[in-house]
């Protein structure tokens, strides 16, 4: 473990060293993210315009909820996401090679490789829209629910790397992931949306049980918000949850390795 | 009978057999982008149970118009013709177009065309397998007129689409990564064309003035005409903004690939 720690604390210290490198760029990136943060909130403001709920949301508990699923989006995509992004590519290249000599998991190597900064300075917005949201809801959280939101946020961060790692996997088998990683994005979709706006049992199973992306904000969001009630499978989901997606990706992923048969097309 | 025009058929055939390569990339995204509209359905249903209409459209025609708007993604949308024109200039690629007798913006249109006539093909299969869920909230006007202006604005709208993507790839004329531009502009092309709600939502001072930008004639346009929310006058006054709009991208995107030539140095045979 700590071996690993050491390994990624390596490429977290390469990746700022060249974030500074190159700052012009590290700007452009920071303002792509937060436009589309922007792109969300205008939507809920939008919608907000016309009608007074969302599903029994009023429209600050939407921007909590939207927010949430945005802190845990900036997370993955400074953690995570150039890395896995990449190996897509490197995949199709043959440059994944690079990977399979390093001495560690390969899943490890290949999806932690990249830090991006941007990512994680947008995440310090996306903790002003909850504050600011929760500000109007007149909200005072006490200490064990801001840790139970945090432990929930890191569950729900689980999630989403396992099933972005799933949807890149997918090209081990396709000759090319371009533009498969936007499938990630168009799940990540739902998580801005109430649990109460998925009505019927389909709707519900797949979307609220099956592809856990909305118990990923909406366990957290509730948490804050005090829309638990009795419902104590929404603190037990997420971890759940994530075990299982974790367990899956890591699966799914040494399945699609098997493939791997250097540079192909 | 145009033997000018039959290099481009070439490039066309040629584009057309290398997207095929990627059928199963376009479907599997074809399939997710129904994803995508279940999103639209369940977020727009929750909203219209708060409210009657919402901008004088019941919930019918707001999906109606969602509906659409995926269709035309597919159908007229630059998906990374930016990141291959900056590739090609990157690489040195384009030296080759330097010597023969082709003009490089017919080239990579006619690939651009070819790669659009098999994502819009693909996109109808999820189209047609959902279409026992969605059937029943389709719902166009039936005027003629809609057709007849519709249609030339759909291929105004792909004319927009691929002139704006082959100006962010002659930015490479100049900076060495354009990634973080395009994605810029991918935001504000999913707000100001109309993907993520339609723009008669905002306040009418607001979308007066996003419809004297380029952005609503990518996509929103079109939709807005098949799916009743323009007038005829309104969308002809439109479509003659689109024109212009064509013009003055066809020209910007010109000047950018002369401007950028003279910076271009080609090395190596």
């Amino acid at each position: 473990m700590l071996y690993y720690l050491r390994i990624w604390l390596a490429s977290a210290r390469y990746s700022v060293t060249r974030t500074l490198m190159f700052r012009g760029d590290f700007i452009v990136w920071s303002l792509v993210e937060l436009f589309w943060m922007t792109v969300n909130l205008l939507l809920v403001s939008v919608i907000y315009r016309h009608t007074d709920s969302i599903a029994g949301w009023n429209q600050y508990e939407m921007m909590l909820l939207v927010g949430t699923s945005m802190l845990i989006q900036r997370f993955l995509m400074g953690f995570f996401w150039s890395s896995i992004f990449e190996m897509g590519r490197n995949v199709r290249t043959g440059n994944f090679d690079f990977f399979l000599a390093q001495p560690g998991n390969v899943m490890f190597m290949a999806t932690t490789r990249k830090l991006d900064p941007d990512g994680l300075v947008n995440a310090v917005i996306a903790v002003g829209v909850i504050v600011y949201a929760a500000g109007k809801l007149n909200l005072q959280p006490g200490v064990s629910d801001i840790l139970l939101y945090a432990a929930m946020v890191g569950c729900g961060l689980v999630i989403h790397y396992s099933v972005l790692v799933i949807s890149i996997s997918l090209v081990f088998w396709l000759t090319s992931a371009q533009g498969v990683e936007g499938t990630y994005f168009t799940l990540t979709e739902f998580s801005r949306l109430p649990r109460e706006a998925f009505k019927g049992v389909v709707s519900q199973m797949l979307f609220v049980w099956l592809l856990p992306v909305v118990v990923v904000s909406n366990a957290p969001a509730r948490v804050l918000i005090g829309r638990f009630g009795e419902d104590w499978h929404w603190v037990a989901g997420p971890f759940l949850f994530a075990a299982l997606w974790f367990a899956l990706a890591v699966f799914v992923f040494h399945r699609g390795l098997r493939r791997y048969s250097s540079a192909s097309s | 009978m145009f033997p000018a025009l039959e290099k481009y058929r070439q490039a066309f055939l040629v584009g057309l057999q290398s997207n095929l390569v990627y059928r199963w990339n376009f479907a599997i995204r074809g399939f997710f982008s129904l994803f995508h509209l279940a999103v639209v359905f369940i977020l727009w249903g929750a909203a219209f149970e708060g409210a009657g209409n919402i901008g004088g459209f019941d919930l019918r025609q707001t999906l109606t118009y969602f509906i659409t708007i995926l269709a035309l993604q597919f159908l007229v949308s630059a998906f990374n013709e930016d990141y291959q024109i900056s590739e090609e200039i990157r690489n040195g690629l384009i030296n080759q177009f330097l010597l023969k007798p082709i003009n490089y913006f017919a080239y990579r249109f006619s690939i651009f065309v070819a790669a659009r006539l098999v994502s819009g093909s693909l996109i109808l299969i999820p189209l047609l397998v959902a279409l026992p869920v969605i059937g029943e909230y389709l719902t166009f006007p039936l005027e003629p007129w809609r057709l007849a202006v519709g249609l030339p604005a759909v291929l105004l709208s792909a004319l927009i689409q691929f002139c704006i993507a082959y100006c962010f790839g002659m930015l490479t004329f100049w900076f060495l990564e354009i990634q973080g531009f395009v994605i810029l502009s991918l935001a504000i092309e999913a707000v100001l064309g109309g993907q993520i709600f339609p723009l008669d939502l905002m306040s009418p001072d607001v979308f007066a003035a996003s419809m004297l930008l380029p952005y609503p004639y990518q996509m929103y346009f079109p939709a807005a005409i098949f799916t009743g929310r323009f007038g005829f006058e309104e969308s002809l006054w439109c479509l003659g903004i689109q024109a212009c709009w064509v013009g003055i991208l066809l020209t910007v995107g010109h000047g950018l690939w002369l401007r950028g030539l003279r910076r271009h140095t080609a090395v190596g045979g």
